[in-house]
């Protein structure tokens, strides 16, 4: 579904990322990891045009969207949600769920998806009329990821879900993400919690100092102690 | 190396440049001529100043033409003839209508009064920073034309001020540029130039390394306010006549484009742009006046020059920001002109082995 | 009695006249982080077009207000266009500049094609005369400017919640990447805010234009000024900050013209500026504004 061939991403004379080249499959869950300035969040906004990529392509179904500006290609089904969430201040959860619906002319099957994601997050019923700066971090997360799926996506890309959030919360947000994947949605899971990640993704690639180290498939990375500890350190800290 | 010395050193290409102008326009040059030339001296000058300020801090400033008008102002007022002033300003406060000094301590009274105003306008503009700075120059800019034009005991209000003693020459000119230029330069080389460079690149980081970056602004526009009020004592005592409509809109656009098509993150932008400018509305001043080209006898195009002059700024904004010169000083371009060259030689000599062997 | 009515009603539509031009600049600004100095000229131009229509094809002068409006519209479109479009990623300064280039392009075009001096355009007559309201005499065109600030403003408020290119432009004022992933096209978005600002400009022209009754290649300059110094006053890219700092600089201006003893009624404008200086040194954000290192958004 998302083909990515040799991609860099340069800020100036720094490079981001270097040749990457990697896939993600119709119904996959691929997991994204690696450390702190990696590169994980240059990759994904690249692959959906905020930062524009300095080489190399990517595909989207079959087409070349490399150069394609980020409105068209949320509007061909392939979306992110950004890291650090960045819900629109001062705007309440409905105006930030309505915003998310823009692509949708039908009316009526944007009332029918809201109602799917108020189903699936009912803290968001809740705050429906509340700014969106009053949520907690969690209950953003959910709101940045619903405001995501308003456009209905064949493909989700999501950075970071977990970042700043409690242990308990993670939990929960990582429920989501399995719901999600059973309803058959493709998704690109960007995190440093890798082993959490590990459990529910199909495959895993492994992202560090901008270039890929590793690409399998999670239980393969998740049953190694050697490569997790070689790869994203854990069990050091 | 010191700072000074280093700097002389590398001013010396654009002050030999300087030089040669005014020597081949007063060796071979008639009136018009040197007086254009003069003219291109008060317009570097400012083009020195306004980039001490927006060269340093990365804001744009649209009131510096009104320091050249205090400093204009203050030379005619000290320095016209006490019979002439009768005429002008019987009516002058402060006991100004009697006061009547020598040239050098009027252009030092000049300097000084135009440096305090600066300095106190300087506080405000220095703490608001951004967007609200660069409107609260313009602000200023009409604060002091306003001035100007309705004070009228002290400055004859929109009626010109004339009878101005003529003392300067083209070799005024030539020195006040000198001296703005090695200003500019020291300036923006000094630690304080670095630092408040760095500190429009990055704000938050300067601040966080302790740049004061509020002083260092304050610094950089009181003083880019003295040198413009050197460019305004040239003209005053040049021309002999100056009006409030000689500091407004469109000096502050022609200094404004004449650093902006150099660049005016460089010193050597600033000249740059002001020598392409200069000869540019020379041309077009002949077509404003209605000129004869192939025996058309063309109508008088007011507006012309401005035209130019905006449409200069918009290109430039558009497609090369930085200017012609890139932000680059001189100096610089021409040793990555040598590495480049010296690269290209190296690549030459590696490469003709490898033929060899083919 | 009567005299602080009029004072009144003189002050809200002075005061209007600055909110409706610093809205314009404000909802640009924050959309785009673009300082509009251009925003003059469509005032500017919008006069022009009164005065060519008027001598080309119209003959009644109510027609012209509409073109006035659409006019100013319509330029602020093009400016968009054609000047603003290779510099919307750029620098704050970077666009301000280039929009004091497009200023004084057009004020000089106008100087070479059209004229230096100052030309008479024709207003409705019913405009210039008085209105009597419970017994006041009022001027018609105080009244009915300060009835159309607050109807526009109404009808901006109800844009910016009820309609969803007006969500998406208060949303693009926070963050416009996350605007665009929502796949809203930019365009569509900045489209949106030069028109808004245009109209905006367009109705505020038709009311300075019926006060001076003559177009200038440099008109917009003044108006536009006061707009800055309100934005700046309020809060710069703030919109409830650009209403509440024009309506405050109109009051002060009507109440220093009412007050100032003669001799200093010339220097109005500087002590005004003088003034909100003070204002600004207190609080250097504006009086709505919050702090922003450098003044930009995410
Ligand atoms: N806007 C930017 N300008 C310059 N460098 C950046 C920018 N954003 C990220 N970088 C650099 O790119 C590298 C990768 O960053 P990022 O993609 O955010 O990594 P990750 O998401 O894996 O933590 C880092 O070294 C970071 O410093
Ligand atoms: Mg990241």
């Amino acid at each position: 579904m998302l083909q990515l061939t040799d991609v860099s991403v340069s800020y100036g004379p720094i490079q981001a990322v270097r040749n990457v080249s990697a896939t993600v499959e119709q119904g996959e869950i691929v997991a994204l990891l690696g450390p702190n300035g990696a590169g994980k969040t240059s990759l994904v906004s690249s692959i959906v045009g905020i930062i524009p990529v300095s080489s190399g392509s990517v595909g989207f179904d079959g087409e070349d969207i490399t150069r394609t500006p980020v409105e068209s290609i949320v509007r061909k089904g392939l979306t992110l949600t950004p890291e650090g969430r960045r819900v629109f201040a001062g705007l309440s959860v409905a105006e930030n769920l309505r915003l998310g619906a823009s692509t949708q002319s039908d009316r009526a099957a944007v009332e029918e998806t809201l109602e799917t994601y108020l189903e699936m997050f009912p803290i968001l019923r809740e705050r429906y009329h509340q700014t969106a700066t009053t949520l907690s971090g969690g209950e953003q997360q959910m709101l940045a990821i619903a405001r995501s799926l308003m456009s209905r996506p064949r493909m989700l890309m999501l950075d970071e879900p977990s970042l700043g959030l409690a242990p308990r919360v993670v939990e929960r947000i990582f429920e989501h993400i399995v719901e999600l994947k059973q309803s058959g949605l493709t998704m690109l899971v960007v995190e440093q919690n890798a082993t959490e990640a590990l459990a529910f993704a199909d495959r895993a690639y492994v992202l560090a100092s901008g270039k890929l180290v590793f690409e399998g498939a999670a239980s393969e990375l998740a049953s190694s102690d050697r490569l997790m500890e070689a790869y994203l350190g854990t069990g050091v800290d | 190396m010191g700072l000074v010395s280093a700097t002389l050193l590398r001013s010396l290409a654009p002050i030999c440049l300087l030089i040669a102008i005014a020597g081949l326009v007063m060796s071979i040059g008639e009136p018009y001529q040197i007086r254009v030339a003069y003219i291109f001296f008060i317009n570097l000058t400012a083009v020195f100043a306004l980039q001490i300020y927006m060269g340093g801090t990365g804001h744009a400033s649209f009131g510096h033409a009104a320091f050249q008008g205090i400093a204009a102002y203050s030379v005619a007022i000290l320095m016209t003839p006490l019979a002439l002033k009768r005429l002008l300003i019987p009516d002058a406060p402060f006991g100004l209508a009697a006061v009547h000094l020598g040239a050098v301590p009027s252009i030092l009274i000049a300097l000084v009064l135009t440096g305090v105003i600066a300095y106190i306008v300087g506080l405000a503009i220095s703490r608001l920073g951004g967007v609200a700075a660069e409107i609260a120059t313009l602000a200023f800019l009409v604060i002091v034309h306003v001035i100007f034009t309705n004070w009228i005991e002290l400055f004859r209000g929109p009626r010109a001020f004339y009878g101005i003693p003529s003392i300067s020459n083209l070799y005024w000119g030539l020195g006040a540029a000198i001296i703005a230029l090695l200003i500019a330069k020291l300036f923006r080389d000094s630690p304080y130039g670095v630092q408040l460079r760095a500190a429009s690149d990055n704000l938050l980081a300067a601040r966080a390394m302790g740049v004061p970056v509020e002083r260092l602004r304050l610094l950089a526009w009181t003083l880019s306010g003295i040198v413009m009020g050197m460019a305004g004592i040239l003209l005053a005592t040049y021309l002999g006549t100056i009006a409030p409509s000689s500091f407004y809109f469109n000096q502050t656009f022609l200094i404004m484009a004449m650093l902006l098509l150099g660049g005016m993150r460089s010193v050597s932008g600033a000249l740059c742009g002001t020598l392409v400018i200069s000869i540019g509305s020379e041309l077009t001043r002949s077509l404003e006046s209605g000129p004869v080209i192939a025996g058309i006898d063309l109508p008088a195009m007011f507006g012309l020059t401005g035209f130019f002059l905006g449409a200069i700024i918009v290109l430039v904004m558009s497609f090369r920001r930085e200017g012609l010169l890139g932000g680059e000083e001189f100096e610089d371009l021409f040793r990555q002109w040598k590495l480049k060259r010296k690269s290209a030689a190296d690549e030459t000599s590696a490469d003709a082995p490898a033929k060899q062997e083919a | 009695m009567e005299y602080f009515v009029q004072q009144t009603i003189n002050a809200l539509s002075v005061g209007g006249e600055y909110a409706l031009l610093a809205l314009g600049l404000a909802i640009v600004f924050s959309i785009m982080n673009l300082v509009n100095f251009a925003h003059g000229e469509l005032i500017t131009l919008g006069g022009y077009a009164m005065l060519f229509s008027a001598a080309w094809f119209v003959s009644d002068p109510i027609y012209l207000l509409p073109i006035c409006v659409l006019a100013a519209t319509g330029a602020a479109i093009l400016f968009e266009r054609v000047a603003f479009r290779p510099v919307r990623n750029a620098p704050e300064t970077t666009g301000l500049l280039t929009a004091f280039g497009v200023s004084i392009v057009v004020q000089n075009a106008l100087l070479i094609f059209v004229a230096t001096r100052p030309k008479p355009v024709p207003i409705p007559d019913w405009m210039q005369g008085t209105i009597q309201i419970a017994g006041l005499h009022l001027p018609m065109v105080q009244v009915l400017e300060t009835s159309c600030t607050v109807v526009a403003a109404t009808g901006l408020i109800l844009l910016l919640t009820k309609t969803n290119l007006g969500l998406a432009m208060r949303a693009a004022a926070k963050d416009f990447t996350v605007v665009r992933l929502m796949g809203i096209k930019a365009d569509r978005v900045i489209l949106g805010a030069f028109a808004v600002s245009g109209f905006l400009a367009g109705l505020a022209a038709v009311f300075i234009l019926a006060r001076r009754g003559a177009v200038d290649p440099m008109m917009g300059f003044s108006p536009v000024l006061k707009a800055f110094v309100a934005c700046v006053l309020g809060g710069f890219g703030s919109l409830l900050g650009a209403a509440v700092g024009g309506l405050s600089l109109g009051m002060l201006e009507v109440l220093l013209q009412a007050t100032l003893p003669s001799e200093v009624a010339g220097f109005r404008d500087a002590i005004v500026f003088l003034l909100v200086g003070a204002v600004l040194i207190w609080r250097p954000t504006g009086l709505l504004g919050k702090r922003v290192e450098l003044g930009d958004k995410e």
